[in-house]
């Protein structure tokens, strides 16, 4: 079992459903979001347009956070996950210079979502697992996936641009697009081997 | 690597730099109830996030707290996805700027930026307040309550109902003014609200102005965008903006506000340079043989009957029903010593002049590109092609074209509406697979007036005249209106000049809030000042809230019981929910702060007003009440189910009243209904295109629009017969000129403006502010997002404009129409025209009191206008594209 994201891009309208969904899933403090879809403009006037680049974690099979981890916090799973044990976590940072993908957040603090007031109810059942001085990233949800769900992120997605699945199973939908559509890796040069693919970009 | 400031840190700087500040202590939430702890549910949840409103959701709660909104994975419409703004609803629940608790003001001074001083009392007593101030406008003149409907409630069965028992027609939308859509559809084929693309076959789609789903972020829209894109749909979207769905078709650029233009000269160019129409359609499917008189009007049998075609075969004049050897499309021919011509033949005489050359002038867009999208449309209409569904042969024309608001606002933005309609028609594909479709009740309402033409719908219906005027709205000068906050304004503003026999006393708010999203806010508030009873439904402190005299706090939207009829969608349509007919269920989130449901709201004050029960009671309307959009597929009291009017109901029982009630629940209530969070019944696809009610030549769709000509000649001899002018307008032929039978070039109160003013301001709906409903503006969820976005809340400008002003990236600049001005961040961006200034979305205008997210801006709504001569005068709608003028804004020493 190695888990694999696929995003079409074709498809990705670049409306964030994506980015609330994980906030709502994982109540990352204000400030904080696992998952970012990078906005920009392609060509130029009369032809321009726009696009747009969902980036979760990339889960690299060659992770450099976890090379530079001091303390074995980070930690590479057999299906292909890269997960941080908080316990371990010191706050060094060392990963957030390492990762290329900006993926990675260091809790300064844990800020409230309504600036200048208190946290929500929502905060106060939610927010209990984040400590101040440790570093945060998206884990696939990997909450749901023992439960036989999809991330969040996949599932919400009202495109259908997102694929999640195996790669270790050439009949997988997940396997099947990146064959098809000649799925690429955001910044392959660097040899991260990500598992996140992106088509039709 | 020291800590970086997040785009969202310095959005609220910035907001605290610029606007007066009013630092509210933090609101003390309770703990998390320690007996919750552990505790996990699961409710039936249906989002009211966007205008749709139906997308089902499943509210996880966890120790009492709701942690989770997600889509209900194989639910119809959604099936498990949820847009950004669904999944941040949390954070309209427990938002600390909400209405927490019954409200009096204490300061008789009123003022956007006035504390006042609100006294927090007992249900008991905002009641009686409220009861005693609308009684005394009842008692004066029941026409003085306005109540002013918005997309912040849309939760409420009893608010039309409440308006009709207390006596007044005076129920206004806040909303709609900057969206009059509806009449084009209505007069054509029946329909309400809008015509949307089939996204299950079309092949060639041209939009203007609008959205099909993903330009404003709405679920069912864009799980079939995808899905059309992705077998190979070609979608041009003409717009002054590469908007989402222009970056994944072809973006045509045109100048803002032209759109008419462009229209015309594609009319022309199928008319008169390809020739190449659905000969069959027309000649069979509209009133385009219909002989015309010089008078404009239809040629009848013996001078009063049915409306006459030539046949060329008998070579004489017959009623349009009666049996034709071969009907003439074109020709001039004489009936008794009187000249006349078919219809088509004046509509391509008008058009002649709109060349594509003549378009270019007006709208920049290249002649050649309006031949080439001309010829393209029709190619791929496949004229004469047919498609058989479930059995039944349906014409099949796989290209249609549809525009919206950002068209159909402005003066002539009726004739725009029209127009395009027109160019629908000559390739034959209303109301067929792959064409122009409406999103109303499915069911034979095409079916033809003694004219035989479709009976026209909804707001095609005019509204009749009285004088003086009964509507502060207006409605009885625009009897095609749709909704007229700004007309309201004005004639609270002005009685005199709008002949009002009365006078405005009291505004009931249940979710409207046109003080920030109509126009020249600042007359809203004056307004405002001279009514003498204000009160509101309040779910936040908004511009009207903080206006008001009593607030009555309600539900937010996860705490709102509710049943619902299931609407078609506006967007776009396919197979996935074509056929559906559905009630959906929210479960209420239990309530936090000390707020009721809007229905209960209205059924305590109609008791102490003594309007509850008996005949033309609060009941008694309920029982008469037919669903607007719907009709009898709609959520209605019928036969046995009807209420009892003498006796009290809760919500709950009403609910299971009208679900037993309902045609397809097949006996089943509220109990079943709860058991799925809904209850769904599939009708045939044939029956889903409603020209399969009236197929080949039982009904005709008018492309001469003699319906148009006829309300404007009424209206014209009514105010003659009164001696009275159209209000707010000097020359009435300036009104008249947008009721004549083929629609044709018109001027906007924008168009040629005085030279300083040499750009045109450009709004669109973004995919984090559908609408208002729970504050989306003030979600920090969605401000995050927002603040991050480049193009949002901002001011957007084409880089050759941009340097032709001398105007650097980032630079705060001034943006001013005639009307108003804003300032804001300039943002230098290739996906504009030269000639339009960006300002999307909902932003600004807010209060002292409110989130001080609302005080973001840029607020585009101040730049547009109240002024009548700016209106069309068919629909009333605004004018969205001001002409405006770009300058630095001051630095303040």
């Amino acid at each position: 079992m190695r888990y694999a994201m696929v995003i079409d891009l074709q498809k990705c309208v670049g409306c964030n459903s994506c980015t609330v969904a994980c906030r709502a899933e994982q109540g990352t403090p204000a400030g904080v979001h696992f998952h970012k879809v990078v906005k920009y403009e392609a060509g130029r006037y009369p032809n321009a347009k726009m696009k747009f680049l969902p980036m979760p974690c990339m889960h690299c099979q060659n992770p450099p956070c976890l090379k530079v981890c001091p303390t074995g916090a980070t930690y590479q799973c057999e299906d292909g996950l890269v997960l941080i044990d908080h316990d371990k976590c010191i706050g060094c940072r060392a990963c957030m210079v390492a990762c290329p993908y900006e993926t990675r957040h260091f809790l300064w603090d844990v800020a409230c979502y309504f600036d200048g007031q208190l946290p929500t109810p929502f905060e106060q059942v939610k927010q209990d697992s984040f400590d101040r001085g440790t570093v945060v990233k998206c884990n696939f949800c990997v909450q749901r996936l023992v439960q036989g769900r999809l991330p969040a992120c996949v599932e919400t997605c009202p495109s259908q641009a997102r694929t999640f699945g195996d790669l270790d199973d050439p009949e997988s939908e997940a396997s099947r697009l990146i064959v098809l559509h000649r799925g690429t890796r955001f910044r392959e040069e660097l040899g991260t081997e990500p598992s996140v693919y992106y088509i039709k970009g | 690597m020291a800590r970086k400031k997040t785009d969202y840190e310095r959005m609220l700087k910035s907001i605290k730099t610029t606007q007066e500040w009013f630092e509210p202590s933090p609101y003390k939430w309770q703990r998390v109830d320690p007996k919750e702890k552990g505790g996990k549910k699961t409710l039936y949840g249906l989002c009211r996030a966007c205008m749709q409103g139906d997308c089902s959701t499943l509210v996880h709660l966890e120790d009492g707290v709701v942690t989770r909104v997600e889509g209900n994975p194989d639910t119809p419409p959604n099936y498990g996805s949820l847009c950004a703004k669904g999944n941040a609803e949390i954070m309209g629940l427990y938002n600390p700027y909400r209405v927490k608790t019954p409200m009096v003001r204490t300061n008789p001074l009123k003022g956007l930026d006035v504390d006042p001083m609100w006294k927090e009392v007992s249900w008991g007593e905002a009641m009686d307040l409220t009861a005693e101030g609308l009684k005394k406008v009842r008692e004066k003149d029941a026409r003085g309550l306005v109540i002013c409907e918005g997309w912040g409630e849309r939760d409420t069965i009893f608010r039309q109902p409440f308006g009709h028992a207390f006596g007044t027609p005076n129920e206004i939308g806040s909303h709609g003014a900057l969206c009059t859509v509806h009449y084009a559809t209505g007069l054509i084929q029946s329909g309400y609200p809008v015509a949307v693309v089939d996204l299950e076959y079309c092949q060639y789609h041209i939009t203007l102005g609008r959205s099909l789903g993903p330009n404003f972020g709405i679920v069912p829209g864009m799980r079939k965008f995808s899905k059309a894109v992705e077998r190979g749909m070609k979608l041009v979207v003409v717009d002054p903006r590469s908007s989402y769905e222009a970056s994944k078709g072809e973006w045509v650029p045109i100048r803002p506000g032209t759109d008419l233009a462009f229209l015309l000269a594609m009319a022309h160019v199928i008319l008169h340079e390809i020739k190449v129409y659905d000969k069959f359609f027309l000649l069979n499917r509209t009133n385009a043989p219909y002989l015309i008189g010089p008078d404009g009007k239809y040629v009848r049998e013996a001078g009063k009957g049915k409306p006459l075609m030539w046949d060329d075969l008998e070579n004489k004049a017959k009623p349009f029903d009666a049996q034709f050897g071969e009907i003439a499309l074109q020709g001039t021919r004489e009936i008794s010593g009187v000249t006349c011509k078919t219809a088509f033949d004046m509509i391509c005489e008008e058009y002649v002049r709109y060349t594509p050359e003549w378009a270019e002038e007006i709208c920049t867009v290249p002649a050649k590109t309006i031949r080439r999208l001309a010829k393209e449309f029709i190619e791929n209409a496949r004229i004469g092609s047919t498609i058989e569904i479930d059995g039944f042969t349906f014409p099949f024309r796989p290209a249609s074209l549809n525009v919206e608001r950002n068209v159909t606002n402005r003066r002539g933005g009726t004739y725009a509406d029209l127009v395009g309609k027109i160019i629908n028609m000559l390739v034959g594909n209303i109301e067929v697979p792959g064409g122009c479709l409406s999103c109303s009740y499915r069911g034979p309402i095409m079916g033809p007036t003694g004219d035989g033409t479709v009976t026209p719908g909804y707001e095609a219906v005019p509204k009749p005249f009285k004088f003086p005027p009964d509507h502060l709205s207006m409605a009885e000068f625009y009897p095609h209106q749709h909704t007229a906050p700004h007309l309201a304004i004005n004639a609270i503003l002005n009685p005199e000049k709008y002949h009002l026999p009365y006078r405005a006393e009291a505004w009931m708010s249940v979710g409207g809030n046109p003080i920030r999203q109509n126009a020249q806010p600042e007359s809203y508030v004056e307004g405002f000042k001279k009514l003498s009873f204000v009160v509101s439904i309040a779910y936040h402190m908004d511009e009207v809230a903080i206006l008001s005299d009593v607030l009555l706090p309600e539900h937010s939207a996860l705490e709102r019981f509710r049943v619902a009829p299931f609407y078609l969608q506006h967007q776009s349509i396919d197979n996935e929910v074509n056929g559906l007919k559905m009630i959906q269920l929210r479960e209420a989130v239990p309530p936090l702060f000390n707020t009721r449901h809007v229905d209960d709201i209205f059924m305590e004050l109609a008791e102490r007003l003594g309007i509850l029960y008996g005949e033309g009671g609060l009941y008694d309307q309920l029982n008469k009440a037919i669903d607007w959009v719907d009709k009898a597929d709609g959520l209605n009291m019928n036969g046995q189910w009807k209420l009892d009017v003498e006796k009290k109901y809760t919500l709950e029982e009403i609910f299971d009243r009208q679900i037993r009630g309902w045609p397809y629940s097949d006996g089943k209530g509220l109990e079943d209904l709860k058991k799925k969070g809904n209850i769904q019944y599939w009708k045939p696809r044939k029956e889903f295109y409603l020209y399969y009610y009236f197929p080949d030549n039982k009904t005709r769709h008018p492309i001469y629009m003699t319906g148009l000509k006829e309300v404007g000649d009424e209206l014209r001899a009514n105010l003659e017969k009164h001696n009275i002018g159209f209000p707010g307008i000097e020359n009435m032929d300036y009104i008249f000129d947008l009721y004549r039978p083929i629609p044709h070039w018109v001027e906007t109160s924008e168009y040629k403006p005085p030279k300083e003013y040499d750009l045109w301001a450009i709004n669109w709906k973004t995919p984090y502010i559908g609408n208002d409903a729970s504050n989306l503006t003030g979600n920090p969820w969605l401000a995050e997002i927002y603040a991050k976005d480049p193009w949002e809340s901002v001011i957007l400008l084409n880089p050759v404009t941009a340097q032709r002003k001398r105007l650097d990236e980032g630079a705060r600049i001034v943006v001013e129409s005639r009307y108003g001005k804003i300032e804001g961040r300039l943002r230098i961006s290739e996906l504009f025209h030269p000639d339009a200034v960006g300002v999307g979305g909902s932003y600004g205008l807010g209060t002292r009191q409110s989130s001080p997210l609302n005080r973001l801006g840029p607020n585009f709504n101040a730049l547009l206008s109240l002024e009548d001569k700016t209106l069309d005068g068919v629909s009333g709608g605004q004018d969205t594209a001001p002409a405006v003028k770009i300058y630095r804004e001051e630095v303040k020493l």
